[in-house]
């Protein structure tokens, strides 16, 4: 059984559709990556799963249909989003937006609020900071880290690398690496950048506006000629 | 459902029979209606005044005001200092208002350059609740009486119109007020309908709907917001002029010169429809037809005169106005006439001219869209 | 001397009432980037309702809890049936609600109690004649002090709520980026209702405080007082509970020695003018406020 499964899902913004009709699956410890141009749908894909947006279709979370579970619960169940374009809370601090990532819990959280400072130094640095006054890379980090300070099973990621210098996308790709290989996180990641996703990714799905037009493992689709020259750049 | 074109012979047939029944009932009710119904007719009219130029502000513009209680009381106040201190008559008193309530317009309108929806709220429920303040001053006590207001605001000939033709006595006073008002509200609608369905106009709503965009497409907005709301301040202190016209008295916590004032306009404008044309008129009829119906329920209450308020004799009318409003924000969010146009359409349809056959058709669809 | 601290004095206790409803505002503006013109209203009526309650029979202090309590469901009931209804629509369809509540919740309190003899809101205080302090050669009113008391003590509360529980912090994230807020987890919805809820119950205890040290009560209770809120609020900055309370204490001092100073010029009946000049001052040069962040723009 699949982790997350997306069966024939439509979703869209008011009279608009922009998915028609996708599906996909993560399984339990994969990296899952989408691949798209812009206005394929990516975003619309994560919020669709994240229950930010209604859909049609289908979609199963261990088992249990999620089609129409609101947002707040979804992130109970364990999904957590990093949305697109950070969306930090800009005017807590660092550690309150830590803290409002783990509203879900009701345990202590002192243990994970100490990890992810240890992961990420540059945010235990600035602990006390506005998150405003980070730059777009340190709010990246936090992004993640708020969402995993809720200890999900199913990690989405929107864009992570968008608007960050190559060096820093890397350490952020290190770092959910990392995470999968030695937590069992699973991960459903969309990008643009499509080399650097490949390179940490199982599995890939390629959109295009608003269908799945091809998927397969990493090496296949990095592997196979005319997908490469049309969406990798060669 | 019967569908007639634009422009067609029909059309022009049902224009004008509209045309003609406003018209025969409008001179109908001065020669049939007591004295009292005259009068009602006459402060409908006067209400419609004033909606219908918050309508150009805040229906047309989206700027949001609840000040213009103080245009009608400048205009009010205008009236009455200068026919009783000053011995003017009336006619040139709506001049005289005109002017002054535009420029203080054009000033109030300064502040809303910059500031928007609530900010502009504030700005203008300041200037409505500073207006009746400001005239009980002592320092100006000199101009304004005060606390105990302007009355016996006289004016001893009554001008001989055609057709209607002499008038005597408070019997003719009231039908005076009554024509007075309705050509006053003639005017207005027409300088409404003038400006809506004008390039002008069109400015207005790309304003209302994105300012940006409209910026980007070479509305001046600072001239057209300044503009929008110096008219709309003058038609409103007509509306004023009228009122001291009819009854005489002025007073700092008069009907339509406190906040209450401000905020009856705008709930009749919605409620008849923002943005449309007979919105504010509809809207008036409705209330001033409410207010006289429950006036008499038994639930009126005494001893309610709060600071600003002036709530003379409480009616319900403005507590089902107040719940109106609700009802219609979420039944029918185009107010009565887009109920109307709606039941209307379901007997006559009039199809549209195909775009850029002429000026007027694409003025009509783009200024007429209700919000 | 003492002239100036009777003003000083007096105008910190009824600037606390101020500050009180304008902290009412400021929560509800900073949870759901509306005004709530209805904020005074409400506050009156829930005035009335703890007077009636006490009327019944019910002991006051528990009326007046019992009177916040009203106000936060009134203000929680209107957010959840009404406003946020209103606002999927458009925002400015939002304000226009709010004025029909203004209006409504006025002509149902002039109905239902108008016709009663004119009556008093008991104080929680000792409030007869010679029940107060000389401090510095003025006299500080016993209930006047204790509305200082009281509205410093929930205030802190409210602070302390905020900043320190974990459902503050859920109030602050949704004031910060409701999106955001949604994808933690965090309940908006919830959220929302209660920003209002707790402006309601705010405003029950300002109104009753205040109507305590009033003749009687009337429709018109709050009216000046929400204008002055509303100035504190644009005085202080519509998303700063700190600027909000320091602008309504500071206002409340103002007119008072603006009155008291200058009784030629301002004297009792242009005290209110104070506060509107301000609000239309502060509008004009620097629509954030003192203490407000430069997103003016909300709507």
């Amino acid at each position: 059984m699949s982790l997350l499964s997306v069966q024939d899902v439509r979703a869209g913004y008011g009279p608009l559709e922009v998915l028609h009709g996708i599906s996909l699956e993560v399984q339990a410890g994969e990296i899952v990556v989408i691949l798209g141009a812009n206005g394929a749908g990516k975003t619309t894909t994560m919020r669709a799963v994240s229950g930010m947006i209604a859909r049609e279709g289908r979609i199963t979370y261990e088992g249990a249909d999620i089609t129409g579970t609101s947002a707040e619960k979804i992130v109970r169940l364990g999904i957590a989003q990093v949305p697109q374009g950070r969306g930090t809370f800009t005017e807590l601090t660092v550690e309150d937006n830590l803290r409002a990532g783990a509203y879900v819990r009701s345990d202590s959280v002192e243990a994970d609020l100490a990890r992810w400072f240890e992961v990420f130094p540059r945010l235990a640095e600035r602990r006390n900071q506005r998150a405003g006054s980070l730059s777009g890379g340190e709010q990246q980090m936090l992004a993640i880290a708020r969402a995993l300070m809720s200890r999900p099973k199913l990690l989405l990621c929107d864009e992570p690398s968008l608007g960050l210098a190559p060096l820093i996308t890397q350490e952020l790709f290190e770092v959910i690496k990392r995470l999968n290989a030695d937590e069992g996180l699973s991960v459903l990641l969309v990008e643009q950048n499509a080399n650097l996703a490949m390179k940490i990714a199982h599995r890939v799905y390629l959109l295009e506006t608003g269908n799945v037009v091809a998927s397969g493992t990493a090496a296949e689709i990095a592997s196979d000629d005319s997908i490469r020259k049309a969406y990798l750049g060669a | 459902m019967w569908k007639i074109k634009e422009g067609s012979a029909p059309h022009w047939a049902l224009r004008l029979l509209g045309v003609a029944v406003i018209f025969f009932a409008v001179i109908w009710i001065p020669t049939q209606m007591s004295t009292s119904r005259i009068g009602q007719f006459s402060d409908a009219f006067v209400l419609i005044i004033a909606a219908m130029s918050l309508n150009l502000v805040l229906g047309f513009t989206g700027m949001i005001s609840i000040g213009h209680s103080a245009f009608f009381g400048v205009g009010g106040y205008t009236a009455a200092i200068l026919i009783k201190d000053h011995g003017w008559s009336p006619g040139y008193t709506f001049y005289a208002a005109a002017v002054i309530a535009f420029v203080l317009g054009c000033l109030i309108a300064l502040p809303a350059l910059r500031i928007k929806g609530v900010y502009l709220a504030l700005v203008t429920l300041a200037v409505a609740v500073l207006f009746p303040v400001l005239v009980k001053w002592k320092k100006l006590v000199w101009l304004t009486d005060g606390a105990k207001g302007i009355d016996s605001v006289r004016y001893d000939e009554l001008p001989v119109w055609p057709i209607i033709g002499e008038l005597k006595g408070r019997d003719g006073r009231a039908v005076f007020a009554y024509w007075l008002a309705f050509v006053i509200l003639v005017v207005t609608y027409a300088v409404c309908r003038g400006v809506v369905k004008s390039r002008f106009g069109r400015s207005l709503v790309a304003i209302r709907d994105n300012e940006t965009a409209a910026a980007v497409m070479g509305v001046n907005l600072t001239a057209t917001k300044v503009l929008v709301f110096g008219i709309s301040a003058s038609l409103c202190s007509m509306a004023g002029v009228l009122s001291t016209l009819r009854t005489g008295v002025i007073t700092p916590e008069g009907q339509y010169v406190t906040l209450l004032g401000s905020i009856v306009f705008l709930l009749i404008m919605v409620v008849g429809g923002a943005g449309t044309l007979w919105g504010p008129i509809v809207g008036g009829l409705v209330y001033v037809w409410l207010d006289n119906t429950t006036r008499g329920f038994g639930s009126d209450s005494e001893g309610v005169i709060g600071f600003l308020f002036g709530w003379a004799d409480q009616s319900p009318a403005t507590l089902i106005l107040g719940v109106a409003l609700v009802l219609i924000m979420f039944l029918a969010p185009y107010g009565l006439v887009g109920l109307i146009k709606r039941l209307w359409t379901k007997v006559v349809v009039v199809v549209p001219k195909p775009a850029g056959t002429s000026a007027t058709s694409v003025a009509v669809t783009t200024a007429d869209t209700p919000r | 001397m003492e002239r100036f601290f009777q003003y000083v004095f007096d105008g910190l206790s009824f600037g606390a009432i101020y500050a009180l409803l304008a902290l009412g505002l400021v929560v509800v503006f900073r949870g759901t980037g509306h005004l709530n013109f209805a904020q005074g209203e409400m506050a009156m009526f829930c005035t009335f309702l703890t007077w009636q309650y006490h009327s019944w029979g019910v002991p006051l202090v528990l009326a007046i809890l019992l009177g916040m309590a009203t106000g936060f469901v009134m203000g929680a009931g209107a957010e959840v049936s009404l406003i946020r209804k209103v606002a999927k629509k458009s925002e400015a369809g939002v304000f226009v609600v709010s004025i029909a509540l203004f209006l409504g919740l006025n002509s149902l309190a002039a109905m239902i109690w108008g016709n009663l003899p004119p009556e008093q809101m008991a104080s929680l205080f000792p409030d007869e004649p010679d029940d107060f302090l000389r401090v510095f050669g003025a006299v500080w009113r016993y209930e006047y002090m204790g509305m200082l008391l009281v509205a410093l003590v929930l205030m802190g509360l409210l602070f302390l709520l905020f900043s320190k529980t974990k459902f503050g912090l859920a109030m602050r994230s949704v004031a910060s980026n409701p999106e955001s807020a949604r994808l933690v987890g965090i309940p908006t919805g919830t959220v929302l209702a209660s920003s209002w809820g707790i402006a309601g119950a705010m405003g029950a205890l300002a109104g009753t405080m205040f109507g305590a040290t009033t003749g009687e009560l009337t429709a018109g209770l709050m009216f000046t007082v929400f204008i002055y809120a509303s100035a504190s609020a644009t005085l202080g900055g519509f998303d700063s509970p700190g600027g909000a309370v320091i602008a309504g204490l500071s206002i409340g001092v103002g007119e008072q020695l603006a009155a008291g100073y200058a009784p030629g010029w301002i004297g009792q009946e242009l005290r209110l003018g104070v506060a509107l000049v301000i609000i239309f001052v502060v509008l004009l040069f620097k629509p954030s406020g003192l203490f407000g962040s430069v997103k003016v723009q909300r709507v």
